[in-house]
């Protein structure tokens, strides 16, 4: 069993093949240059690669590959309907429908907008759940706009899944993609008027744990949080040892959903790695204390890492990888323990994916 | 006809063509038969603000623009303009 790495850049889509003990690794790319890659994931179903693709000239939009990057199809259609007097902005994240659902793929965006897409890419459907939501005058956008950048399916209720949204909050759907709820009951808004509000908190990233789909993890703009119910309620986790409740990126080990890995900012004014230097936070007790991973790792940096720079493979014990605004992507073979670096001087990083291969 | 020329990344989403001749009444109608029309204009149909279309080396927003009639023999060039980092 091998690792492809997708490493999305602000000029173009590399690729790390991991060989023997995810030491070595060989680096192919860049692919889809001119193009600055929000996100890129290949669909376990077929092998296909999905990037979520986007030019300040010639806008938004996904390109997918079918043959390991070398040649590339951009999604016909995709834009949002007249109606809604929204314009496409920015496309962020590809989410592969579940095993069975054949041709499905979700995709979100900005402004605060979710596509769906039932062959495979060709053309994506506004989904009016999201962009038509009835409370969505009360959204704002972030620093990076208004960006849909979360969707995690529920493993086993084929019709839960979640979505995310700067800044919005956490929404629930349990009709498929019909309909959302907030689900933000316990995080903070601190930038509001109201402390916690229904809606309006800057989410940066949300995960549903794989083998235990009812407890949530999420990274945002006001603290860690885990939640345990589905989302309908929020446990605030960043006290006893994290430097930091501010950070974007954030990744999970698929044996045991107690554990969970962050990268902290030193605040929402400073956003780069607290105290000079790059670390990885591990939580092995459901957010109950924190531990710092450093092995290998630069002592003294200022990094910052993207809301989708950060992710794991499903191998014994699973590899977790991230990629730094400074171009450098490190890998960690063996769930955090001890770190390399698998690739540096590449373009700024925006995302990473690890997929497994035969 | 005329001839469109496209940029470079066009071009590579054209399946690595630079040179279009069409047939087309207007500016508007020989780039919206483009395979790369859904990045030259957005969903609403509007040429996208930072792409600059010179035609027979006149920025089409001297003209009509995207009505600008064509005869045929025109030659159509989109350049992007300077932008981004």
């Amino acid at each position: 069993m091998g690792v492809l790495v997708l490493v999305g850049t602000r000029k173009g889509l590399f690729l790390l093949d991991g060989i023997d003990d995810r030491r070595d690794w060989k680096l192919a790319g860049p692919y889809l240059t001119g193009w600055s890659i929000f996100h890129a994931v290949l669909d376990p179903r077929d092998g296909t690669i999905h990037a979520a693709t986007n030019n300040e000239v010639y806008g938004a939009t996904v390109h997918r590959s079918t043959d390991r990057g070398e040649s590339w199809t951009r999604a016909d259609e995709l834009g949002l309907p007249k109606d809604t007097g929204l314009t496409l902005e920015k496309t962020w994240h590809v989410e592969p429908g579940r095993e069975g659902e054949d041709g499905r793929l979700w995709l979100g965006a900005a402004p605060g907008v979710l596509f769906r897409t039932d062959d495979g890419g060709s053309t994506w459907q506004a989904v009016d759940g999201i962009v038509k939501h009835e409370t969505r005058d009360r959204w704002n956008p972030g620093a990076g706009g208004m960006c849909c950048h979360s969707i995690a399916l529920d493993p086993d209720e084929r019709e839960r899944m979640y979505v995310g949204i700067s800044a919005a909050g956490v929404f629930r759907s349990e009709d498929s993609g019909e309909t959302f709820v907030p689900a933000n009951k316990g995080t903070a808004a601190d930038f509001l008027p109201e402390p916690f509000p229904e809606l309006g908190q800057c989410v940066h990233k949300v995960l549903v744990h794989p083998a235990r789909p009812e407890r949530l993890w999420q990274q945002n703009h006001c603290g860690v949080y885990r939640s345990d119910d589905r989302g309908e309620t929020w446990e605030r986790l960043e006290e006893n040892g994290l430097p930091s409740g501010f950070g974007f990126p954030l990744a999970l080990d698929h044996r045991d959903p107690d554990v969970a890995f962050v990268i902290p900012e030193d605040s929402s004014e400073n956003r780069v790695t607290p105290n000079g230097r790059l670390g990885v936070y591990r939580t092995r007790d459901r957010g109950a204390s924190w531990e710092l991973l450093t092995d290998g790792l630069p002592q003294r940096a200022w990094a910052s890492v993207m809301r989708e720079g950060f992710g794991s493979d499903r191998l014994e014990p699973p590899g977790i990888y991230f990629g730094t605004q400074s171009g450098s992507l490190f890998v960690s073979p063996d769930a955090g323990e001890t770190w390399l670096e698998a690739a540096g001087q590449l373009p700024p990083i925006l995302s990473v994916e690890a997929a497994e291969w035969r | 006809m005329a001839v469109v020329l496209l940029p470079s990344l066009l071009a590579a989403e054209a399946g690595g063509r630079n040179r279009f001749e069409l047939h087309a009444a207007t500016v508007g109608d020989a780039l919206q038969a483009l395979p790369v029309a859904n990045l030259v204009f957005d969903e609403r149909g509007r040429l996208r603000t930072l792409v600059n279309v010179y035609v027979d080396g006149v920025d089409a927003r001297d003209r009509d623009g995207l009505d600008t009639p064509l005869a045929g023999s025109e030659e159509i060039r989109l350049v992007a303009a300077i932008a981004g980092g």
